[in-house]
């Protein structure tokens, strides 16, 4: 995606988030995924960590927020584009003036918006339902950290989006994608209680940046070092990967033309 | 001055079979068709199932690439200038898809209106007046699930209007609609053709054919076989007349019998529940009915009428009676 678009289509991605959102939330499986499915995931998490102190739960709200953002990435932007195809507006959207890019950056702005609400509901169920008190060690950082963060997601799911443009049959793949990228970013423990030779793999991935500010500005030594280094490869990442998906989104659409996969077969 | 040029085009779909010795199949939707339309033109593709006519408006809205040919859309190309000649045109594909159902009808507008870069300040009025040109005023506000299929397809007509386009493809746009909702639709069609909008019309059929087109191309197995304006194209069959048989229950073998007849130019069937009508086009005329009454012996024969023929019979003949 050109960077400058995202400027100068900033009305057209408000409003494809907007609506995105109005249409999502029609939906009883968009709402289980967002909130109910984070929840499952905090309370398990919680149970099992739970006598090991408030900085444990923190470190959980902020892990099942970031398992939230991603799954509403990987199954909700992913499955929309499956969705719009099925429903005949994908071939609708392609044919406006408004480059395809831009509608998924709307479209995944609003999933992550949405996700959000995942970390929040989390962050409730462990001061209400498990009585911990939880505070942020630099809230501040912290919300800067949430920004950038969803910067870097939307990024990172723009790079996923053409594949589902080109293949109608990549959704058996998700699952497959949904777990390694909870643990090698390290959402909900550490990767250093990984092997050795994953390291680099979780390195280049923008949600693994993203879990080391939102950790470190929530719950750990709130280190300014740390979480530049954090912030400047989740900026560095989301730039490399607005690089490829421009390139990716030109490539993908041009061969869903030739191949004809804008319509269900 | 032409608004579309359509120069040698082809297009070929190809799907991979088996798993272990894989093989491509081809199938040419497509194959070397050229014509072209007149600015304000209403132009009509006709044709039968799987003839190419989607294939056709798909490439001209830019959803497809051609495998060979160009197309031109007011001069730009449609392959290297696709984003500029979706600013220009709007399309309609028949039947309901296309919406988001869990959304009202006026927020599918707001958004495409989005999309279509209509300035915010001109769509607060021009949904407001689609929604009334399309006969929709007062149901804005309902989630579209709740429409009946003719309200979905004038909700597709106000939305492809949305960002007032100069040129329109509608693909079979009165498909599946009572015959009330096509007249309307109808209607409509007519009211954007007096505002000098070139518009391709794809239609299963003749009468609408016949009443809206200026010129037609009739379209078979991916090939123009004819195009001409609708008086020229009944000209195809000025020396025949057209005998019409209800029978009921006649087998296969005996259609194919009468078709076999020396004096039988084209024959088509239409199903009508239990009846089938048998439109048999001769030059005889009715001198032909005692010979067809004789292959049809021992079947029961309902009403036989011997007339002139239409559009339609053009068309039966020109794509072999087929349909």
């Amino acid at each position: 995606m050109k960077f400058r678009n995202i400027f100068v289509y900033w009305r057209t991605i408000l409003r494809v988030a907007e609506i995105t959102l109005r249409h999502q939330w029609n939906d009883s499986f968009i709402l289980f995924s967002i909130l109910v499915q984070p929840m499952i995931i905090a309370v398990l998490a919680l149970f099992m960590l739970r006598g090991l102190g408030g900085d444990y739960a923190m470190f959980v709200v902020v892990g099942s927020g970031l398992t939230g953002l991603w799954s509403s990435l990987l199954f909700i932007s992913g499955n929309s584009i499956n969705g719009e195809r099925w429903q005949g507006t994908l071939e609708s959207l392609v044919s406006t003036p408004t480059p395809f890019e831009v509608i998924v950056f709307g479209k995944n702005l609003a999933n992550v918006i949405q996700s959000l609400l995942s970390m929040t509901a989390s962050y409730l169920l462990a001061s209400l339902l498990f009585g911990y008190t939880l505070q942020l060690v630099a809230p501040l950082l912290f919300i800067g950290s949430v920004l950038l963060s969803i910067f870097a997601f939307i990024s990172f799911g723009l790079i996923i989006a053409p594949l589902f443009i080109m293949y109608r049959g990549i959704q058996q793949w998700q699952n497959a994608m949904e777990f390694p990228v909870y643990i090698l970013a390290g959402f909900l423990f550490p990767i250093a209680m990984l092997p050795g030779w994953t390291t680099p793999i979780s390195y280049i991935l923008p949600p693994y940046w993203a879990a080391r500010a939102l950790h470190e500005t929530s719950t750990g030594g709130a280190d300014l070092e740390k979480i530049m280094l954090a912030w400047g490869m989740m900026l560095f990442f989301s730039v490399i990967d607005l690089l490829i998906a421009s390139r990716l989104f030109k490539v993908m659409l041009y061969k869903a033309r030739v191949d004809a996969t804008l319509e269900t077969e | 001055m032409n608004s579309i040029e359509v120069s040698h085009l082809r297009r070929v779909y190809r799907s991979t079979i088996g798993v272990i010795r894989r093989s491509i199949k081809e199938i040419v939707a497509v194959d070397d068709i050229s014509f072209d339309i007149k600015e304000g033109e209403l132009f009509g593709l006709l044709g039968p199932n799987g003839a190419g006519k989607t294939t056709t408006v798909k490439v001209l809205a830019t959803l497809l690439i051609p495998d060979a040919g160009t197309v031109r859309v007011r001069g730009l190309d449609i392959v290297k200038d696709a984003q500029e000649v979706r600013k220009i045109i709007g399309f309609i594909f028949g039947g309901e898809r296309g919406l988001y159902w869990r959304l009202s009808a006026i927020d599918n507008l707001r958004y495409f209106a989005s999309l279509y870069h209509v300035d915010p300040d001109v769509s607060k009025k021009r949904i407001p007046y689609l929604l009334d040109l399309v006969g929709l005023e007062g149901r804005g506000n309902e989630r579209v699930q709740g429409y009946s299929r003719g309200m979905k397809q004038r909700l597709h007509v106000a939305r492809t209007l949305l960002h007032d386009p100069d040129i329109l493809f509608l693909d079979e746009p009165t498909i599946g609609l009572d015959p009330v909702g096509a007249r309307e639709f109808r209607g409509v069609i007519r009211n954007l053709q007096s505002e000098n909008k070139t518009i391709l019309l794809t239609t299963h059929y003749m009468f609408e054919a016949d009443s809206l087109c200026e010129r037609i191309a009739v379209i078979d197995q991916g090939r123009i076989v004819a195009l001409d304006t609708p008086s020229a194209l009944k000209e195809h069959v000025s020396d025949l007349s057209v005998v019409e048989v209800e029978t009921f229950g006649v087998p296969e073998a005996t259609v194919n019998a009468i078709r076999s007849l020396r004096f039988v130019d084209a024959l088509s069937v239409e199903e009508q529940g239990q009846r089938q009508r048998l439109l048999i086009q001769t030059p005889l005329g009715a001198e032909a009915v005692p010979d067809v009454m004789a292959a049809l012996d021992g079947l029961r024969v309902g009403r036989v009428t011997v007339r002139e023929p239409t559009l339609e019979d053009a068309y039966v003949r020109l794509v072999g009676g087929k349909e």
